[in-house]
């Protein structure tokens, strides 16, 4: 087991080399930067960058001197603000996206699993109608369309729930659910689509065939024989899932005004602050490859035909 | 009449003597599409939106970068012309001024209502009751506007009768006994001394003028691709482009500007000759005319009344008809959706096919690649190359299709593991096959319902993740419009102008879910088993 | 609540099971009758795709509903009929009186939990045992069927058997129950052929100690010679004929199970010139118009083969067949 993870931590290093690298020469190469000499950045920025990137030195020695700092965890100065450095930014954002993707990754997982074990369980009844229905608008509407309906209906028409906010505006907690709706309706919907269709596909198996002529009830049959074998699919899901979380939250961020690291990321694009830019996806890269390998180490503890050699 | 005495193909019948139906994957397939009506329904959507994109230009609807300022935010109306929607809007404000200054009394319980309705920015609300109630009162007569009231409205309904939209189609050049040639065709030299002769300068002045006319139009380009830079350094870009400019871009910008100058000024004395009788209605517009501009110069012009025109879905912030711009925004994101599916699914499936049926160090390989870039945030990619490389549709396509190939890449190489192995593959090698031969006309043709299917489905992400670009602004870029350019630019003012978000929204709703039933019903009906698979 | 008064242990009537597919109704098992009695063996045989399966599964309501239905027939164990039984009479039944073995001991057991999971929820379904106890009786279970060091492998997973040893395993929890009548579906045809003598073996050796009745299903006659009383041959969703086994051997009535036995290769006779085979397809049971379905493969195949399905006739000695050949030409329907 033990040898298995290592085995999968060494298998995430030439991911993160790639997005190191490739961050490297986005800052390098891209128009309008530091080193274009075109651009007049403000004195204290630029002396920050130069002292950075020893600009003199050779390609390759700024190159291991990059990497060497973002393995250390120092993602250099920004090239906008000069109070602070990428680190600080990223920092005080992250926990707000930290927040709400937990959430909406909680709430997609949940009730899509429920919502596609009773469609499988219910096959053909309106249970199942109306969860593959609701499955069926979540994968065809955007989220950026459905966070302004939502928006729309509970905040303005209805006044259940704020419009946007975040904890901080006094409305507390009910800042969060609207956003984390809308984020974790795209992956609800996935799921429940991917557990109706595994779950259905198990119940049809062999095994639980065996397990019926024992003369197991089906409840029994569906919480003791099944429910592993449905699980894998969602689980190996789970990957994606976070990445489309991720990304989705630049979208929801954005529309319900939430300070997190998703606002940060499409602000710094339109400023063109790459150093910011680069370090927010080196952070978003390593959740997203931290989330890969759990969810790969989860996978070969259900499934006991992987062997760790 | 031997047709008619055609025999019946004999049938082929098995050992009970029935008729054996033929059955074919596609055929099969095709009936089994056949009985899902949500398919089928879905296809005719799908072919309604493909046909409407495409014949956008010649449908009976306004261009879709017309900016009339008079018409921003004018609501969807099916009976009501713009200048009536401009005229019931100018009076709702009246009414509520009135109501305002204590001259339009309400009881107390709908004047707090009213406030309510203000506190909550529902002005929309206010309006359309005032609206109602005024019109009341004037017919009771229990209501009149006061002389400055009734002055606005005078001045608006002269405006609302004389105001006249002109679109020059064509300018003309008469030379002495010649025949009239349109002047966009002639010489860049023959359009400067026209030019000059219609204003009364030498070509050498006007040449010169729009060298530096040019600058400046390059330099307002520059600045809105890059925003907050400093002077020095627009200067600096400003001589990088003009010294990356040729000789003949040089000329086709100065023909250009020149040309629109030439038609602005048509415009004007269009419009200057049609006013009048615009007021007194003595002639019918629209109106199809030649106008003589000056001396040897003329245009056909094409006047129309611009209040009389009707925004079926409303108009946007720039009183642009958004039905249109819903349509152009379609043609756009449909075309990004089925283009770039088409390039991703080539690299897909070519580089699937090499590394499956070569296998090895070259299938190592691509599939190493493919597992790291797995682990990219890819769309993050996709925002930082839309923010470097500048925003606009060819950018957009190059960063969709490099990163959306894995997904059928790995499909594609399962699917040819899976098929070279067997005999009728063995066969063609045996017999010789080229490696080329046995992948694109053995291999990649067996695999093609996976493909098929896979791209129908493929679609409707590509179209969203196209209009996630736009919505955050980093998409299509003004005036061209997207769906998602258009929801985002709706989202703002979304209480005092749903219509902005409604119609653009259920519109690419109503699409994608024609194009995931389409693709759902396909899976199904090329592989039965899938039915009630993801 | 249970007559005692039954006639056999199990009594299948006139059992229809269809399935309704996009190409229309498939009349997989098309009215079948059979009887079984306590500690008897019987064999039903026929190709694959002629209903055997379904047969069983039928008789233990485990068909996948839809596209299956039962549709019509009577099905009785101990005087009770299951195709009336509700769900949790039947389910004391499963498992309990009558158990089964599946063709694929691959998929057959649950992947993902251990053996001894497997085989105590079985006999704890459905006898009162602490789970020591019924961890105990596993694995005598387990070492009665062979496995050696059974203490330690029953806490392995289904994966890290080999399929003899799993089909074993299937055996064991099968029979942990000391189930009245054990189904055996095609219980080797997945193994190798050395493994599957000792299969088979090992069924008759415990179900004749334990008094168990057997319904072998298989496509070869070899093994029912082996081990069966009475034999049951199928053909096209019907029972063609039914004999006591070594009359069915000794004197084959029905074309089909001649064909079938001359076709089994045999070394206590000479060779002579090649084997023979039964020419053609078995039919495909969608629309199957009325007549005998084994007609355009039959040679001794006459007019009214063509048009008629055969009455059954008894043929003394519970030797019973359809087939014309058997029918007086008097009886013969006329149009």
């Amino acid at each position: 087991m033990t040898k298995y993870i290592i085995r999968r931590l060494l298998g995430v290093i030439p991911t993160l080399l790639v997005i190191i690298t490739i961050s490297f020469f986005i800052v390098r190469v891209a128009p309008g930067g530091p080193f274009d000499g075109e651009r007049a950045l403000p004195e204290v920025v630029k002396r920050n960058i130069e002292a950075k990137y020893h600009i003199n030195d050779p390609l390759l020695v700024q190159y291991g001197r990059y990497m060497f700092d973002v393995l250390r965890g120092d993602l250099g100065p920004s090239y906008r603000y000069k109070d602070h450095d990428v680190n600080f930014y990223i920092f005080e954002s992250l926990p707000n996206s930290m927040v709400l993707g937990v959430i909406a990754i909680s709430i997609s997982v949940i009730f899509g699993i429920l919502s596609g074990m009773l469609a499988a369980i219910h096959q053909n009844s309106w249970i199942d109608y109306l969860s593959m229905a609701l499955a069926v608008v979540g994968i065809s509407v955007p989220l950026f369309v459905i966070g302004p309906v939502l928006q729309y209906v509970f905040a303005m028409k209805l006044g259940w729930l704020p419009t946007s906010g975040w904890f901080s505006t006094g409305d507390g907690w009910k800042t969060v659910i609207l956003p984390a709706l809308t984020l974790a309706f795209a992956d609800f919907a996935t799921i429940a689509r991917l557990t109706r269709s595994s779950m259905l596909e198990t119940l049809r198996s062999d095994y639980i065939r065996t397990a019926k002529a024992k003369g197991m009830k089906s409840s029994s049959i569906i919480f003791k024989h099944a429910m592993k074998g449905t699980m894998l699919p969602i689980v190996s899901y789970l990957g994606p899932a976070f990445a489309g979380i991720i990304t989705g939250s630049v979208v929801v961020e954005q529309v319900f005004r939430i300070p997190g690291l998703g606002k940060f990321f499409v602000q710094s694009s339109f400023n063109r602050d790459y150093t910011l830019i680069v370090g927010v996806v080196i952070v978003y890269s390593v959740i997203l490859v931290i989330m890969n390998f759990l969810v790969d180490i989860v996978y070969s503890l259900l499934d006991p035909r992987i062997t760790y050699t | 009449m031997n047709l008619l005495n055609k025999q019946a193909e004999p049938q082929a019948t098995n050992e009970f003597d029935q008729v054996i139906v033929g059955n074919s994957l596609s055929k099969d397939a095709w009936r089994r599409l056949k009985k899902n009506k949500m398919a089928v329904i879905s296809v005719f959507i799908v072919i309604i939106y493909v046909l409407l994109a495409i014949c956008a230009p010649i449908l009976p609807i306004y261009p879709y970068d017309e900016i009339i300022l008079d018409h921003q935010h004018l609501k969807p109306s099916l009976v009501k012309n713009a200048g009536q929607l401009l005229m019931e809007k100018r009076m709702a404000d009246l009414y509520t001024q009135a109501w305002r200054e204590g001259r339009f009394e309400l009881s107390e319980e709908k004047d707090d209502m009213i406030w309510a309705w203000i506190d909550k920015g529902e002005v929309n609300k206010v309006w359309d009751y005032m609206y109602k109630e005024g019109n009341i009162r004037m017919a009771e007569g229990t209501f009149v506007f006061n002389t400055a009231e009734q002055r606005r409205i005078d001045t608006l309904n002269t405006k609302l009768k004389t105001d006249l939209q002109i679109s020059v189609k064509k300018v003309w050049y008469t030379p002495e006994g010649g025949k009239r040639i349109n002047i966009s065709k002639l010489p860049l030299e023959e359009i400067v001394a026209i030019y000059a002769d219609m204003v009364g300068t030498t070509s050498e002045i006007e040449t010169e003028q729009y060298g530096r006319e040019i600058e400046q139009q390059l330099l307002k380009t520059i600045m809105r691709q890059n925003p907050d830079l400093t002077t020095e350094e627009y200067n600096l870009l400003l001589d990088k482009e003009l010294s990356g400019l040729s000789e003949r871009k040089r000329d086709t910008l100065i023909r250009e500007n020149i040309v629109a100058k030439i038609t602005s000024q048509a415009k004007d004395i269009a419009l200057f000759d049609l006013k009048e009788a615009a007021g007194n209605e003595s002639v019918n517009f629209p109106l199809n005319k030649e106008i003589t501009i000056k001396g040897a110069l003329s245009a056909s012009v094409k006047a129309t009344k611009m209040h009389e025109r009707r925004y079926y879905l409303g108009t946007d912030h720039q009183g642009r008809d958004l039905l249109s711009r819903i349509i152009y925004g379609g043609q756009v994101s449909i075309a990004i959706g089925f283009i770039g599916t088409i390039t991703s699914v080539l690299i897909g499936t070519i580089l699937g096919a090499l590394a499956g049926y070569l296998g090895g160090k070259i299938d190592y390989f691509i599939m190493r690649v493919v597992d790291i870039m797995y682990g990219l945030p890819y769309m993050l990619l996709v925002i930082i190359a839309m923010a470097i490389f500048g925003r606009n549709i060819i950018n957009l396509f190059f960063a969709l299709a490099i990163i959306s190939w894995l997904t059928i890449s790995r499909m594609v190489r399962g699917q040819i593991m899976s098929l070279k192995n067997q005999e009728f593959i063995e066969a063609a090698r045996s017999m010789g096959a080229p490696t080329r031969r046995i992948i694109f006309r053995h291999l990649i043709p067996n695999s093609l319902s996976v493909i098929i299917v896979f791209s129908t489905l493929r679609i409707p992400s590509f179209i969203m993740t196209e209009s996630f670009l736009s919505f955050l602004g980093l998409g299509v870029q003004a005036p061209y419009a997207s769906w998602g350019s258009l929801v985002g630019d709706a989202v703002a003012g979304m209480t005092l102008y749903p219509w902005k978000l409604f119609f653009p929204a259920l519109a690419m709703t109503i699409f994608l879910f024609a194009m995931n039933f389409l693709g759902d019903g396909l899976r199904d009906a090329f592989d039965p088993q899938s039915k009630n698979q993801l | 609540m249970k007559t005692k008064q039954y006639k056999s242990l199990l009594e299948v009537k006139d059992l229809q099971t269809y399935f309704k597919t996009d190409a229309g109704i498939v009349k997989a098992v098309d009215g079948i009758s059979f009887d079984l009695n306590e500690g008897e063996t019987l064999g039903i045989v026929g190709e694959s795709g002629c209903g055997k399966s379904v047969t069983n599964l039928s008789i233990m309501r485990l068909i996948q509903s839809p596209p299956g239905k039962i549709v019509g027939g009577e099905i009785f164990f101990e005087g009770l009929d299951i195709l009336k039984l509700p769900e949790n009479e039947l389910r004391k039944i499963r498992g309990n009186e009558i158990s089964m073995i599946f063709q694929d001991p691959m998929t057959s057991l649950n992947p993902f939990l251990k053996i001894s999971t497997q085989m105590v929820e079985t006999i704890r379904l459905h006898q009162k045992m602490s789970h020591k106890e019924a961890l105990a009786k596993s694995i005598q279970m387990l070492q009665l069927v062979g496995i050696p060091v059974a203490e330690e492998k029953i806490y392995y997973y289904p994966h890290q058997f080999s399929g003899g040893m799993r089909q074993r395993v299937m055996i064991a929890m099968a029979l942990s129950c000391e189930a009245k009548i054990l189904i055996a579906d095609e219980p080797t045809t997945a193994l190798d052929v050395t493994i599957q003598a000792q299969i088979l073996d090992l069924i008759v050796e415990l179900t004749k100690k334990m008094n168990t009745a057997v319904i072998l299903i298989t496509h070869d006659l070899g093994v029912v010679a082996g081990m069966c009383d009475n034999v049951c041959v199928m053909y096209a969703g019907k029972i063609v004929e039914k004999a006591k086994t070594m009359e069915l051997y000794k004197n084959p009535a029905h074309p089909y199970t001649e064909g079938l036995i001359k076709s089994v290769p045999r070394l206590d006779r000479a060779h002579k010139g090649r084997l023979f085979s039964i020419e053609g397809q078995p039919p495909n049971v969608i629309d199957l118009p009325d007549c005998c379905p084994f007609h355009p493969r039959c040679h001794k195949v006459m007019d009214v083969c063509q048009h008629h399905y055969p009455p059954t006739k008894d043929l003394g000695d519970q030797h019973e067949v359809a087939c014309w050949l058997y029918v007086d030409e008097k009886e013969f329907p006329n149009d």
